[in-house]
């Protein structure tokens, strides 16, 4: 009976092991399909088609390698390229280092704590289109920050900050500075929750001062959390598009001034119809995105997952 | 770092507020680190608690302006008026009727509530499998599904414009449909790294004694996991609702040249490209959608943290 009973079991035990590894397919199977049909295929498929002149009727003819040369001389995708990396090096710092300015204050044993980051956080929360429409307001020749310059020097003021060129796209970096800092805020404070009490606890026996235990301590350690929010930051502001479309109507404008490499992109695709070149433009920003991750990769040395 | 993970990841921000979110229901984001008692202290409190204010006020008053705009009429607004005289609702009334936006938040409303259903159930079955079942190839699948947050939304604009008009094999044309949205955003690859991360921490004892008493797979997963994951369902709900709300790149490209299934964003668009200086009008929609959204954030705030410290990965 027993020897029976075990072999049954035994039997079972293996029909069970194929039963689950067929169950976990079926559960992923979704998910799964969807990645390969609307991630992986249109890697792949950019990729190869960025050879081609291609319409929306499909192939025109095959230009090698011209689409990317078309690039290279293409004076809009400089400007859209110039740009996107000077947005890209003036955001980046500016959100890291008012997003751990943020951070550490909030971290300090203080009331209203959850008050602070709350409300630090909250433009993060609004919605791209919805705050850029406020933006264009109080940015407007007759805003309110006008209003209050002109309150200030004593004359009226009526400067266009997105209408001039000059001021366009620095009044973008200015508005997605102040809403995203708070995310990095958040992953900051995330970070900082990863540096053992102790640490800070033996600076203070050892006397150190508040500014030396941030710098000599708390800055260091947080390298996992710097590396983090470089890489999203970086591949967050080489992307900027919504705000870009809003404030010029798509076009990029005034003078091309905000014209970034997402938006040509878009324009040269649905507007253009030229998927060919369009998707070379697209594979032209992942290798830039790929590269630049490689690199802080490098100058922080740490593997990276998620 | 915990034992729950079952592997090697490095101590990244999301990594860290994954696994405090599954032990603890909350990411707490930050201790702060012990007083360090000093004879000035007080006065260096109170210049903080001033900065702080100051910079909260700074963070504020767009959102205060964007409100009492709204309430003003369109001759209020050319001088500078604190507060309008004879705040009135008369631009929420033009908004959303005369400019259609009471049908552009139910556009927004019902995506956003079709999208996050089907990544609340694809998610957590995913998470699911990927935290307990075992399969061949189970984390080598895993691996690539955290992949895709690595290609970008405009890599994929020509590729997935393509086929969504003009689906090969069947050869449906979904542009300027709900259909092409929802197809797309089946389930979000962060939300699934979120469920499986919280799955893993959840002890297996009560699986055996579901399994003790003959319950199949799905039977577990529904029964047993799911209440047992209620806090990780918030933080996907939360995630995933505010960030279909607020989308804009897609419904740009996949609503194209349908008004009638416009969501908020592309109906500010539109409104802002045709009365370009409507400015009580423009910012009661601007408010119409900040609002719901406002009101989730202000309930379950801790939410919020914990979804996008822990799998936002959305610049």
């Amino acid at each position: 009976m027993a020897a029976i009973a075990k072999r049954q079991r035994g039997k079972t035990l293996e029909s069970e092991g194929l039963k689950e590894a067929l169950v976990g397919f079926g559960f992923i199977a979704l998910p799964i399909v969807s990645f390969l049909i609307f991630f992986i295929y249109p890697l792949g498929y950019a990729a190869y088609i960025s050879f081609f002149d291609w319409g929306p009727l499909g192939r025109v003819a095959n230009v090698g390698l011209g689409n990317y040369r078309e690039a290279y001389h293409d004076f809009l995708f400089h400007k859209a390229l110039k740009n996107t990396l000077l947005y890209t090096a003036v955001v980046v710092p500016s959100q890291m280092a008012l997003g751990l300015t943020l951070a550490v204050t909030v971290n300090q044993a203080l009331r209203f704590r959850t008050f602070f980051r709350a409300a630090f956080y909250f433009p993060a929360v609004a919605g791209s289109i919805a705050i850029t429409a406020v933006a264009t307001y109080i940015l407007a020749s007759d805003g309110l920050l006008n209003s209050a310059v002109g309150a200030i020097r004593g004359t009226p003021y009526t400067h266009s900050w997105f209408g001039e060129s000059s001021t366009a796209l620095w009044s973008i970096m200015g508005l997605n500075i102040w809403t995203t800092s708070g995310t990095m805020m958040l992953f900051y404070l995330a970070s900082l929750q990863s540096i053992p009490t102790e640490v800070y606890e033996a600076a203070a026996i050892d006397g150190a001062r508040t500014w030396r235990t941030f710098w000599r301590i708390t800055f260091p350690l947080l390298k996992p959390g710097h590396f983090f929010v470089a890489v999203v930051s970086v591949i967050g502001s080489l992307q900027v598009f919504d705000q870009a479309f809003f404030v010029s109507g798509g076009g990029g404008g005034p003078n091309y001034s905000t014209m970034t490499i997402v938006l040509y992109l878009y324009n040269t695709a649905i507007t253009g119809t030229r998927f060919g070149y369009a998707a070379a433009i697209g594979i032209i920003l992942f290798a830039i995105i790929f590269t630049l991750t490689f690199v802080q990769r490098m100058l922080f040395g740490r593997a990276e997952v998620a | 770092m915990t034992e729950t993970t079952g592997e090697r990841l490095p101590p990244v921000p999301a990594v860290v507020a994954a696994e405090q979110f599954a032990r603890e229901g909350e990411v707490a984001v930050g201790t702060p680190p012990p007083e360090i008692p000093g004879r000035k202290g007080r006065l260096r409190r109170l210049i903080v608690y001033a900065i702080l204010f100051c910079v909260a006020l700074l963070f504020f008053i767009p959102f205060f302006w964007d409100v009492t705009t709204s309430l003003k009429t369109l001759p209020e607004t050319a001088g500078f008026h604190l507060w309008p005289k004879h705040p009135s609702f008369k631009a929420y009334d033009n908004a959303l009727t005369t400019f259609n936006f009471k049908r552009y938040f139910a556009n927004s409303f019902f995506i956003a509530t079709v999208v996050t259903l089907m990544n609340l159930f694809l998610s957590s079955l995913g998470g699911y499998a990927f935290a307990r079942l075992r399969f061949p190839g189970r984390e080598v699948l895993f691996f690539f599904v955290l992949a895709t947050l690595m290609i970008p939304n405009e890599l994929r604009l020509v590729p997935v414009f393509q086929m969504l008009t003009d689906m090969p094999l069947v050869h449906w044309h979904l542009i300027g449909t709900y259909q092409s949205y929802f197809i797309i955003n089946l389930v979000g690859a962060a939300n699934l790294f979120l469920m499986r991360q919280y799955f893993l921490t959840i002890p297996k004892d009560y699986e055996e004694a579901a399994k003790l008493d003959g319950a199949g797979y799905f039977k577990t997963y529904w029964r047993v996991m799911l209440p047992l994951a209620g806090p990780a369902l918030a933080a996907v709900t939360i995630l995933t609702f505010q960030g279909t709300w607020n989308d804009f790149f897609w419904p740009l490209i996949v609503f194209l040249g349908n008004e009638d299934i416009f969501t908020l964003p592309l109906g500010i668009l539109k409104f802002k490209s045709e009365f370009n200086t409507q400015w009580p009008e423009l910012m009661a929609a601007s408010v119409i959608a900040i609002l719901p959204i406002t009101i989730l954030y202000v309930f379950f705030q801790r939410y919020f943290v914990a979804g996008v410290t822990a799998a936002g990965v959305k610049g």
